[in-house]
């Protein structure tokens, strides 16, 4: 049988991660067009729940590594752990998810098994044997498509996005526990805690109508143009990370991978050109509203309505009508 | 505390993107290079733990002749010594596999890079060189300490509003996010003076690296197109004034 598809499982407090699941339905298509195994790795400690959960998911085998000292592990350690597991399962795929931990372990498991990794991937398939991977280049504007060639391990990261039903299985997967020679891993880092951003004033996942502001504002003053037609439409003002960076709002307004992930009913984006990572914080609200210059911004990817033009003109206009069409 | 800040020369707006001859990467017009943005704010804090700690600050490139334009920017922001490896590739196992060796022949605590090119959008080779030289790593910090002398803390994204914060003993290599400092502005004379540093610059033949094993492989670049969109956007079109009236009755009918 030709080498398989491993799906690596992130996990936190006893869940797996959102994206993971996403993984596992991925790799279910994935093995069965390319007529492979496919198989699923848990490494962590005491992570029973997780891999019973798992056996349910249409896999041929789980692999499951349980030792304390994964239990608060760095990247560092945790790119060993896996890439020993991987070495020894020699799958033709590491399928993993493009999250902040992904996006650290990704690359450090490629270079550990000298295989190529394809990260940020927005699409993988398999067409007569043949796997084709999709991911963004230059800002999100354009799509590249990879084929891949020859037989060696790949490693692909994929974002979180649609992705196929999750056929459950009424058999059970087998477990394996592997025992890892974890004494002899390079331990240079530690992880001393995990802390959440304090709770702001504003809850920006509860909001009905979100009213977003990018860095094509242009400066910290002009901002109140954008709060002025949140305040008339009685939604919250919320903004993408450069504005952040920049301290022209704080922190708790960001929507956004590293910040908040919001589906409001309405969601409007003045001037906000659409990078990945604000996309996936925003991408399920209900009716999307995008105002920008740049026909070719990324956010229109996304939007159900656009508005090609200047923000300093809309965004007036829009307040005004807003306040001259609130009921009372 | 000496520290090596990774930058990259990316280009501006980008036209005519297509495949290129070698199938392994992309060709296109494209504007002038700048400092991949990330990568400028990696700069901005060694230059700030410089100033708190002491040491020396290298900054280290990869590209050809036309990628030396950010390393006069960062030394006209602060950096003492410049290295620019001689090496064009987009494939980012080679990239690592030279930046690693470029790394090796320098001496340092500490090296800061950003989180991702613009170009690419891989966001790989910091993480897998630190890798290929057994250097424990974090990504997307936001924020850095001295936990001792042999010793940093990093506080990095975990997403959703959540942080890790890890001890890595130096040397150590760090993945900067955007925003870890304030981007101080350069004046245009400073830019200038520092035109006439010089540049120390390495083929990947000084550093060891035989050509072959930098070809890539294992994959063949197919297209480069537009996303595909999952639905069609309408745009609107008219004055200010339909435009913004259009939006509030689609606006009201979502709610």
């Amino acid at each position: 049988m030709a080498r398989g598809v491993l799906v690596l499982i992130e996990h936190c407090e006893g869940k797996i991660d959102s994206a993971a699941s996403q993984l596992l339905a991925i790799g279910q298509r994935l093995a069965e067009k390319l007529k492979v195994e496919l198989v699923a790795a848990v490494i962590g400690y005491r992570h029973d729940g997780v891999v019973r959960a798992l056996q349910s998911a249409a896999l041929d085998r789980i692999v499951a590594v349980d030792d304390p000292r994964l239990a608060r592990a760095s990247g560092e350690v945790q790119a060993q752990a896996l890439g020993e597991v991987a070495r020894q399962i020699k799958p033709r795929l590491i399928l993993m998810g493009y999250t902040l931990a992904g996006m650290e372990l990704a690359p450090a498991i490629a270079a550990r098994l000298g295989a190529n990794a394809f990260t940020n991937c927005v699409g993988i398939d398999a067409v007569d044997g043949a796997v084709k991977v999709t991911r963004p280049v230059f800002d999100n504007t354009l799509h590249v498509e990879i084929a891949l060639e020859g037989d060696e391990t790949a490693v692909v990261a994929l974002q979180k996005g649609a992705a196929p039903e999750l056929k459950p299985s009424a058999k059970e997967a087998p477990v394996e526990r592997l025992a890892l020679d974890l004494e002899n891993f390079s331990a240079q880092s530690r992880l001393v805690g995990v802390t959440e951003e304090p709770r702001g004033e504003v809850d920006l996942t509860k909001a009905a109508i979100i009213v977003a502001v990018g860095r094509g504002i242009g400066g910290a003053e002009k901002i109140r143009l954008v709060s002025e037609l949140a305040e008339a439409l009685g939604g919250v003002l919320a903004c993408s990370r450069p504005v952040v960076d920049v301290g022209w709002l704080p922190r708790e307004r960001q929507v956004g991978a590293s910040g908040k992930t919001v589906a409001p009913k309405v969601y409007i984006a003045c001037g906000i050109s659409g990078a990945i990572q604000h996309l996936s914080g925003m991408r399920e609200s209900k009716r999307i509203i995008a105002i920008n210059k740049d026909p070719n911004a990324p956010i229109f990817q996304v939007a159900h309505f656009g508005v090609i033009g200047d923000l300093f003109e809309i965004v007036p206009a829009l307040t005004k009508a807003a306040k001259e069409s609130r009921p009372g | 505390m000496n520290i090596v800040v990774c930058c990259k020369a990316v280009p501006g707006l980008v036209t005519e993107v297509k495949v290129g001859a070698d199938a392994k990467s992309l060709e296109y017009q494209g504007q002038l290079l700048a400092i991949n943005e990330c990568d400028e704010y990696a700069l901005e804090e060694a230059l700030a733990l410089k100033r708190a700690h002491g040491g020396n600050v290298t900054v280290v490139t990869m590209g050809n002749i036309k990628a030396l334009e950010i390393l006069y920017f960062a030394l006209a922001k602060g950096a003492d010594r410049a290295v620019r490896v001689d090496c064009e590739t987009s494939d980012a196992r080679v990239a690592s596999t030279v930046l690693a060796a470029a790394l090796k022949k320098l001496d340092f605590d500490l090296v800061l890079t950003g989180t991702q090119a613009r170009d690419t959008l891989g966001g790989q080779v910091g993480i897998a060189a630190a890798a290929l030289l057994g250097l424990p790593f974090a990504y997307a910090v936001v924020e850095i300490q001295m936990a001792s002398a042999s010793a940093v803390k990093a506080r990095k994204e975990l997403g959703g509003g959540r942080y890790a914060e890890v001890e890595l003993s130096l040397p150590a290599l760090l993945c900067v996010q955007t925003g870890i400092q304030p981007l101080a502005f350069v004046p245009p004379a400073r830019r200038m003076r520092a035109r006439q540093q010089s540049v120390a610059s390495f083929t990947p033949a000084d550093l060891g690296l035989d050509p072959a094993a930098l070809a890539p492989k294992g994959y063949r670049l197919v297209d480069v197109h537009p996303p595909q969109r999952s639905h069609r956007v309408e745009f609107l079109d008219g004055t200010p004034q339909e435009i913004a009236a259009a939006l509030i009755s689609k606006i009201r009918e979502a709610l």
